[in-house]
């Protein structure tokens, strides 16, 4: 039991991670139907933010306030950069793209930072709690409790402020949006900030616990892009409920039955949902909506 | 004689382009080549930057001293991507150049294996640093290895952990790729031999984000000693504040990435106490000694075997082909297996006929962050 209780919360915290992740992904699918692989680089590249402001000897969240304002700066520049210009093409042109990005993403803080991996403090200065018989890691607990806040923060803000519903009118049609006075190139502005700021979120949460490099980003992104397939491409609950979910799963896959197939696990559930139930977990509500 | 505009306008050409031409002639035959395949991208690009660091300096001293057969060395370095087919590239773009002499490969025993039919093919010497023991035991005469190989890791973890600190039960946690495979398997046949076959045998895939059922696998067993293989510096840091977070806090002997300075830097206290082979040790020797000053004075931080067994490749190459007086592969080659107790950086290099130069480790300890040197252990075979 303490060993089920154990790898439970562990499962759940990194399962959060892919959540936030996955998080960013959906938001941006929903606004302009491409993915953007760059999320993952997104999250790196914040955790470096960070780990130069804390190095420059600034308050921890000063640093994470500045590190969170880079990340929506560099959402502006994203949308400039790499979505804005190919908005009229199909959406195969607008993926490339965004492995394009991430790729310099990813290089150029190689040139800038070298390759050497950083360690960066965690939020609290006690690393865990011993509750019973397991043991709480108190940066996933802060994981755990942030990924609660933002899907409630979410629900408020899509469901209950006019913004929200300006962004929701425009991921569902964009041309009824216009018609109706809403400015589509400004909502997908929004969009892009906020997912930029939502993966520089997780990175930040998830750099003290597996270290600041310049891949975390990817291995991360994989995981939270299966877990948006299997929670349901394009919705923000299916998301949540996807990430958790893998991260459950792979934990427990790697505890009872083989721990080198770990990342085989959370495949798996991708392949079995492909095949048995495309549309994911919450696919129904997707196509109502559509 | 009367100069038509066109006869100056050719002269004048000529006279500029000739410089050029002379400069580039002289070239080409001005210095000593030697490739040089080494992630410059990909995971391992922090290791990578130190791969060079310690070939740089080795070339500096080598250069500095008169060069290789009169001439300069030159070293041509290209990114293997941290990945298999990127090394396959990466070499197969340095053997296209003719003038190549001889290569430095991967330390990364999965790579040399893809690379290996490749070196057969082109029949130069490539220095390498992985440690799998089947590299240069697989009939190829091209692989010269300048680290211990992981039968003699396996045998200094077990001989150490058995015999020096009295401990029978053990659980192995090691990489599933070909290094990881074959040390955990080096290790688990050390440890029978002993009479204490290991408790636990448990691989896991490298990049791993979370280690919690590896940690538990290891406290269920009961095991009362720990030998490790780890690829990665960073999935060694994940593991050992995992493995002291979820109280795990029995001796660890490990592979040499347990004391490497940026698994020491990363995992910080988690890593306190425990013991690592090691086939670099800056106090081991005064060849080592003399390196590590030296690696200091240039690059401001304390160097380990990632840039040590370049230093002593590219040195001990360099003096091969001295020896041979020629660049012809075969005399290179036989000039390489014909060193014998050379003091290097790494250890006392004595080739055997596989083209194994080292036969030995050192145990080290980690001393509250401070790797010290505790032993070493050499064998005859």
């Amino acid at each position: 039991m303490d060993l089920v209780l154990q790898l439970l919360f562990t499962g759940i915290g990194i399962g959060a991670v892919y959540a936030l992740v996955a998080l960013g992904f959906v938001l941006i699918f929903r606004a302009t139907n491409v993915v953007n692989f760059a999320q993952g680089e997104f999250s790196m590249v914040a955790a470096y933010l960070m780990v130069v402001c804390v190095e420059l000897g600034l308050p921890y969240w000063l640093s994470f306030v500045i590190a969170l304002a880079g990340m929506a700066l560099i959402g502006v520049i994203f949308n400039l950069g790499v979505y804005y210009p190919l908005r009229h093409r199909t959406y195969l042109p607008v993926i490339i793209a965004t492995i394009g990005a991430s790729i310099l993403l990813a290089n150029s803080v190689l040139a800038i930072y070298g390759p050497q991996p950083q360690v960066l403090q965690g939020w609290f200065d006690t690393p865990g709690i011993q509750l019973g018989p397991v043991y709480l890691d108190s940066q996933y607990l802060l994981i755990i409790g942030v990924t609660i806040l933002l899907v409630l923060f979410n629900f408020w803000f899509f469901e209950k402020t006019l913004l929200g519903k300006k962004l929701q009118a425009t991921s569902q049609d964009k041309e009824m949006a216009s018609l109706l006075g809403i400015s589509v190139s400004t909502m997908i502005m929004i969009t892009f900030i906020y997912s930029a700021v939502l993966g520089g979120l997780a990175g930040i949460l998830v750099a003290p616990v597996l270290f600041v490099s310049i891949q975390m980003g990817s291995t991360i992104a994989l995981k939270a892009f299966a877990a948006t397939i299997i929670g349901g491409f394009g919705d923000v609950a299916g998301a949540i409920v996807g990430g958790l979910a893998l991260g459950v799963i792979e934990t427990f896959g790697a505890a009872y039955i083989s721990v080198p197939y770990k990342d085989g696990f959370a495949f798996l559930v991708l392949i079995a949902f492909l095949v048995f139930r495309p549309q994911g977990i919450f696919g129904e509500r997707v196509a109502e909506k559509a | 004689m009367k100069l038509t505009r066109r006869e100056f306008s050719a002269g004048l050409a000529a006279g500029l382009a000739a410089p050029a031409l002379m400069r580039s002639a002289w070239a080409q035959g001005a210095t000593i080549k030697i490739g040089m395949c080494v992630p410059v991208t990909g995971p391992a690009a922090e290791q990578g930057l130190w791969a060079q660091n310690g070939a740089k300096l080795a070339l500096a001293a080598v250069n500095k001293a008169g060069g290789v057969l009169g001439k300069q060395v030159e070293l041509v370095i290209e990114d293997d991507q941290t990945t298999n087919p990127g090394i396959v590239l990466a070499f197969s773009k340095l053997a296209a150049q003719s003038d190549i002499v001889a290569f430095l490969g991967s330390i990364r025993s999965t790579q040399v294996q893809a690379m290996a039919p490749d070196v057969i093919k082109v029949g130069k010497p490539v220095m390498i640093g992985g440690t799998n023991p089947d590299l240069t035991h697989s009939g190829n005469p091209w692989l010269f290895r300048f680290r211990p190989n992981d039968n003699y890791s396996g045998r200094v973890i077990a001989d150490f952990g058995v015999n020096t600190l009295g401990k029978k039960k053990w659980a192995i946690v090691h990489s599933t790729d070909a290094f990881g495979t074959a040390g955990g398997k080096a290790l688990s046949e050390a440890l029978t031999k002993l009479g204490a076959p290991p408790v636990l045998d448990q691989g896991y895939a490298n990049q791993s984000q979370d280690f919690t059922p590896v940690v538990l696998a290891v406290k269920q067993s009961g095991a009362d000693v720990l030998g490790t293989y780890f690829t990665f510096e960073n999935d060694l840091g994940i593991f050992a504040r995992q493995l002291r977070q979820l109280g795990v806090n029995i001796p660890w002997v490990g592979s040499p990435s347990v004391v490497a300075v940026s698994s020491t830097k990363l995992a910080g206290p988690a890593l306190f106490g425990t013991y690592g082979v090691a086939d670099f040790a800056e106090d081991s020797s005064d060849a080592a000694k003399a390196f590590g000053k030296a690696y200091r004075d240039a690059y401001k931080t304390a160097p380990d075997n990632q840039s040590a067994w370049p230093y002593d490749a590219i040195t001990i190459l360099s003096a091969a082909i001295n020896k041979a007086g020629s660049t012809d592969p075969n005399k290179i080659r036989d000039a390489i297996l014909a060193t014998q107790k050379y003091a290097g950086a790494e250890g006392e290099y004595n080739f055997d006929k596989n083209g194994d130069g080292l036969h030995g480790y050192n145990v080290v300890k980690n001393d509250k962050g401070k790797i010290v040197y505790d032993k070493h252990i050499d064998f005859n075979d």
